[in-house]
């Protein structure tokens, strides 16, 4: 019954969902963007630990997010850039959510994309870029090893000590390469 | 699910800093009337998909939570059939039900509804100007459109009082009518001081290029001398920019505009302008203010000789210290200005210059200062407006 509502890892605006297409495309992107907007304000009113986004430039529907890893997890100290893509069906379908910051991590593959069930097939109109970010930063700390996108990351997990070393080794590498 | 339900929780249940650290009232027993913050009630009369207020509010028949009608429908229709709060099952349309008894509550809370929406939209518009490069253009012309008008409307009054045209100490508080509209863009008061200190009587330079001039270090102690500054030496000076608001007063540059340049004999005590406009302007931004405020200014008749048409190419200049010119690329912010050139100073100056590539003897250069938004300063502002 539950028609799959993902959006998948296609950048894509338009999910085919038959009918519920046009549905979506009787609201106007305008409603979207209020809907956007009142994320934002709440996000900047409300200070959140750990967490922060704000729209990339002039574009209210691409969003880029920084999130902290997780307190007395291996990614503590950490810290993560996400970008966000809102398609014209938002709240109603998923947002694209990728790392920027290349991330070691059993669920996030080598281009950042993340497989994460509230992000496709558990999405929730009543979800936010807040749930969204504070999801992913508890996702850092507590993988889902049984279903990885990165297979190594998922092996090595059980060692907490050599995970951590390879973590930071490759945290500071992709940083070193930034600069 | 868990995310939904802690998120749920959170916003309603998670103190505030303010709600930590109060004393504790007495519970009251008598009929006391008791004010509740529109605020505080948000969370509770929000639909969580659109995040307005609900509008036709429908119910889950099961597990009781509220979504405007036509946001729980689309929800619906868009293939997920759980409610998006706590994914109980929903069906279909019939396992939701109006609940107008909602409505009234919102009806009674917000008489207006209408009056809530526009000042919603008003701070999504105040909102959007912190990030739109257009609209700060849009309603810097809109804030220039309502000072003028307001000065045309002082100017009559004023010449009805027959009193002169001199700053009044006893303006009110609030002079600038375009506030209200665009409050964080274009506070854009020109300011009209009784006496700009153009004391330098360097020949007006008929050069046709803008002028660069050195860097000159001087010490901090001997900014006070000569040039630009119109007294109020200990007035403390940087940008701040925690608010992402910087004001800045424009000024004639000292040596490329005299007192006998045309254009400063023609805009006479209000060649001196403060501005306050938000950090991500460009130098830019504040050449087209400039001309756009002086062409509009010279259109409705503000000035007694009609200006040549072609006021549209500033030279801009910084002055770290009062008798030092920098001149700035276009594409600068204010904010990476403020970085380079004022942040680590206790007292810097920046001296807007500008020059119109019209005519050579129109060559027009203004020079300026950051204020400190204190209370003095602005104050001083404000004398200047009326």
């Amino acid at each position: 019954m539950a028609q799959n509502i993902a959006p998948g890892n296609s950048t894509t605006a338009s999910p085919s969902k038959g009918n519920s297409d046009k549905a979506i495309a009787g609201r106007d992107s305008h409603s979207v963007s209020k809907r956007l907007q009142h994320e934002l304000m709440t996000l900047m009113m409300a200070a959140n630990k750990g967490i922060s986004a704000f729209p990339d430039g002039d574009n209210l529907f691409k969003w880029i997010g920084t999130i902290t890893g997780p307190a007395s997890t291996v990614y503590e100290g950490l810290s993560y850039k996400l970008s966000l893509e809102f398609p014209c069906s938002y709240p109603y379908s998923a947002p694209t959510v990728k790392f920027v910051t290349p991330c070691f991590h059993p669920n996030v593959d080598r281009h950042g994309n993340i497989c994460l069930d509230i992000l496709k097939e558990k999405w929730s109109a009543s979800y936010d870029v807040r749930s969204i970010l504070l999801s992913i930063q508890s996702l850092l700390g507590e993988p889902n090893n049984d279903s990885p996108l990165n297979g190594h990351a998922a092996e090595l997990w059980a060692n907490q000590v050599a995970y951590k070393k390879h973590l930071v080794e490759q945290y500071k590498k992709n940083n070193v390469d930034e600069k | 699910m868990t995310t939904t339900e802690q998120s749920a929780v959170n916003k309603t249940w998670e103190l505030s800093l303010y709600e930590l650290h109060r004393t504790p009232q007495e519970a009251i027993t008598d009929s006391t009337e008791i004010a509740v913050s529109p605020r505080s009630l948000h969370s509770e009369l929000m639909c969580p998909i659109c995040l307005d207020m609900l509008k036709n509010t429908m119910t889950t028949k099961e597990c009781l939570h509220r979504f405007c009608q036509e946001c729980i429908i689309t929800a619906l229709r868009s293939g997920n059939k759980e409610c998006p709060t706590c994914r109980k099952k929903l069906v279909s349309k019939r396992s939701l039900r109006p609940d107008p008894n909602f409505d009234t509550l919102i009806s009674k809370i917000y008489p207006s509804r209408d009056e809530y929406e526009q000042h919603q939209e008003r701070v999504f518009a105040k909102l959007n100007k912190n990030h739109n490069h257009a609209s700060l253009i849009t309603s810097i012309e809109e804030g220039i459109r309502l000072q003028i008008q307001s000065r045309q409307k002082n100017r009559k009054s004023m010449q009805e009082e027959g009193t002169t045209p001199t700053p009044t100490p006893s303006a009110p508080s609030t002079p600038t009518p375009s506030e209200p509209n665009t409050p964080t863009t274009t506070n854009t008061s020109a300011a009209t001081t009784a006496n700009p200190n153009n004391s330098t009587n360097a020949t007006n330079s008929s050069a046709l290029g803008p002028k660069v001039k050195k860097p000159r270090r001087t010490s901090e102690n001997e900014s006070g001398a000569g040039s630009s500054n119109d007294g109020n030496p200990g007035e403390e000076i940087e940008g701040p920019i925690e608010s992402g608001e910087i004001e800045l007063v424009f000024r004639p540059h000292p040596l490329e505009m005299n007192e006998d340049n045309e254009l400063i004999r023609e805009l006479k005590d209000s060649s001196i302008r403060y501005i306050k406009t938000t950090a991500n302007a460009t130098i830019d931004h504040l050449s087209k203010y400039l001309a756009m405020r002086l062409t509009l200014a010279n259109r409705t008749g503000e000035l007694e000789t009609e200006l040549p048409s072609s006021l549209n190419n500033f030279c801009i200049y910084i002055a770290p210290t009062p008798d030092q010119y920098i001149g700035v690329g276009g594409s600068l912010t204010l904010e990476q200005i403020n970085e380079k050139y004022w942040r680590h100073k206790i007292r810097s100056w920046i001296n807007v210059g500008f020059w119109d590539s019209g005519s050579a003897s129109e060559n027009v250069t203004s020079s300026g200062s950051c204020l400190k938004s204190d209370e003095e300063t602005e104050k001083k502002a404000v004398l200047h407006l009326r």
